[in-house]
């Protein structure tokens, strides 16, 4: 017998025994989104543009929760909420991503199916609207998981998506981020700002993402980015890595990480707390504690994860200021935050 | 103890299609590179300078699938990945997709000693290799004609690319600990033969087909990479050991013929642990290999 199975008997013998709770009640389904980490405080952030962060926010959860309650996948659930994140221009994915040090938008994201596990990921694309699907399009349509630059949009015409023109990512709120940065890097003091937040663009370090579980007790993980403002042509974060910023698997948990993706790829993030959950028995919220607040502290590393387990135990954790965040369930959870003290 | 291990690609090498005076020619690369990667130690060097060296040499060889002598695209290119890792502070670099660095090993380490970032792809991984003083090579170095002719039988559908010379799969790698109890893992490869371009597999990726972690393990992996990557395979490795306390040999065990089988994926892998203890496993048929330590082991193996 194979260890899914074995897990899926356990998980209904579970389901089984919590039956007097739960009398006659479904799984629940859960969603939860994550819209960047970073120098995130009420004291910098004007009441309109809060609003519209919330609305943003707002919209792309309750996008992803309804194809859940409509019975779908935690997959389709993901993907839907990424791509709202991505169409949505006050996020760093899609269009509004921030530009590379030539100027150009350069988009990674990553999917991945817990029940699989199968998984998909672009890195360096800089032609396609939705970079979330054509991850879901590495996974579904090819034997890759991971597909770079222009042999990724070479793929993507093969499989009849349109592309669109550079300029379609470019806002002007972008542009004068990276021009900040390129200021502030010739500078005679230029340290390395873009790694952290940039002075007047306080939200460089955005990054999209959502984990869910459906009704079937899957979950689902999914990342979107335009990585670093400034940053080097053919930089790579942790989002499209699977195990770094996106990680899915039904034995354990969803995770999607958000924040300086070089520590995350060092660390191995979204795997290694999906692997203290499964072997060392954490539950996921101590294990989210461990890795952001413990590991990723002690190495300087700054940012968030979202997680789901498949008892629809949710987790938001950061060590930055703030972090856009949403969850939503079946047992009537939906918040939705950005600051440190939750509720705000 | 120091000690050091390399991999040159798993595969299917079955001793029938692999002529006498080709074996000689696998093992005397190997015998090179591991005993290049091994003075190293000797010398009283880091691990992260002998597996950097070791890498090298493989990809020199135009025997190996990395640097000279890598696979091939679909389109006729050469493709190359490379990752290193550094266990003392979880340090890393990698590139993707370069097609004009002679050898992409020293460009991964350069990212991570001279960048601020772990990874870098394509054109934008050669802009920095020449901000970095690299010269670049035309593509055609890597290019040899039996590469080639792989190429092409594997186009006209010939399923022959598990053979001479080996691995679509064939990947270059090294892990060693130095006399500090430093860990250190690198790995280099031209991905898969007939490979559509911009494809990477788990050799860059760190935690996938690389990783190095001090008190704990370093490893490197050949094999089908897809699903290496979707089992985050060296890090869950290092994990096993870490969280479970099981030895190094039962997860490396557990990993190639437990999970990676269950999911379909076969390949290798070599890892080393903190008191410098050598496993060297794989599900396929044989993987290209090598191990030698200061207490006196030194050994190469195909089958």
């Amino acid at each position: 017998m194979s260890r899914r199975k074995i897990t899926a008997i356990v998980f209904v013998l579970f389901l089984g025994m919590a039956g007097s709770v739960s009398a006659a009640a479904p799984p629940p389904i859960a969603i939860v989104i994550h819209g960047g980490a970073g120098v995130i405080e009420s004291s910098k952030m004007s009441p309109e543009r809060a609003a519209s962060y919330r609305a943003g926010l707002a919209a792309a959860l309750d996008t992803g929760y309804d194809v859940l309650a409509r019975g779908g996948t935690s997959l389709d659930a993901v993907m839907a909420a990424v791509r709202v994140m991505e169409d949505d221009p006050q996020f760093n994915a899609g269009r509004g991503a921030v530009l590379n040090h030539e100027g150009d938008a350069e988009l990674d994201a990553a999917i991945m199916d817990g029940s699989g596990p199968r998984a998909g990921a672009v890195a360096g694309v800089r032609h396609v609207r939705n970079p979330i699907e054509l991850a879901r399009l590495v996974m579904d349509k090819s034997p890759h998981v991971l597909l770079v630059a222009d042999g990724a949009e070479e793929f993507a015409l093969e499989q009849g998506m349109a592309l669109v023109p550079r300029g379609y990512f470019r806002t002007e709120a972008r542009e004068q981020e990276l021009e900040n940065a390129r200021r502030a890097e010739a500078a005679p003091t230029g340290k390395p700002t873009t790694l952290i937040a940039v002075p007047g663009g306080e939200y460089s370090m955005g990054t999209v993402g959502a984990v869910a579980l459906d009704r079937a007790g899957n979950l689902a993980a999914a990342t979107s980015t335009g990585g670093l403002t400034n940053k080097h042509r053919g930089r790579i974060g942790d989002t499209p890595l699977i195990g770094a910023g996106t990680y899915a698997s039904n034995e354990s948990c969803a995770v999607s990480g958000t924040g300086q993706g070089e520590y995350y790829i060092r660390q191995v993030v979204a795997y290694d707390v999906c692997a203290l959950v499964q072997y060392r028995h954490m539950t996921l919220a101590q294990a989210v504690h461990e890795v952001v607040q413990v590991k990723l502290r002690r190495t300087g590393g700054e940012g968030g994860v979202i997680a789901l387990d498949r008892g629809g135990n949710i987790a938001m954790d950061f060590n930055s200021a703030g972090m856009f965040r949403g969850a939503r369930d079946s047992r009537g959870r939906r918040d939705i935050a950005m600051y440190r003290d939750a509720g705000h | 103890m120091y000690a050091i291990a390399i991999h040159g690609g798993a595969g299917a090498v079955p001793r029938a299609t692999l002529p006498p005076e080709r074996e000689r020619n696998y093992r005397e690369g190997l015998e090179a590179a591991l005993d290049g990667g091994y003075a190293v130690l000797e010398r009283g060097g880091t691990s992260l300078d002998a597996v950097a060296t070791a890498v090298r040499l493989l990809e020199d060889h135009p025997s190996f699938n990395a640097g000279h002598g890598a696979a091939l695209t679909r389109d006729g290119a050469a493709e190359l990945d490379a990752a290193v890792m550094d266990g003392r502070q979880l340090r890393a670099g990698a590139v993707a997709s370069v097609r004009h660095v002679k050898n992409p090993i020293d460009l991964a380490r350069r990212v991570m000693e001279k960048s601020r970032h772990v990874l870098l792809v394509g054109a934008g991984a050669e802009e920095f290799a020449l901000e970095e003083h690299f010269s670049l090579v035309p593509n055609q170095y890597f290019r040899t004609a039996e590469r080639l002719e792989q190429l092409e039988s594997e186009q006209r559908g010939e399923r022959v690319s598990d053979l001479v010379p080996p691995a679509p799969q064939g990947t270059v790698g090294a892990v060693a600990r130095d006399a500090a109890g430093n860990l250190a893992a690198a790995t280099s490869t031209g991905g898969m033969t007939n490979k559509r371009p911009g494809r990477v597999g788990d050799s860059p990726i760190i935690g996938a087909g690389t990783y190095a972690k001090n008190g704990v393990c370093a490893v490197s992996a050949t094999g089908h990479g897809e699903y290496f990557i979707r089992a985050v395979a060296a890090h869950h490795v290092c994990a096993a050991v870490e969280y479970r306390g099981l030895t190094l040999e039962q997860a490396v065990h557990e990993l190639l013929h437990g999970i990676l089988r269950e999911l379909g994926g076969d390949g290798g892998l070599i890892a080393i642990d903190h008191a410098g203890r050598v496993v060297m496993d794989f599900s396929t048929e044989g993987m290209f290999r090598g191990a030698r330590d200061a207490a006196g082991r030194r050994e190469i193996a195909i089958y």
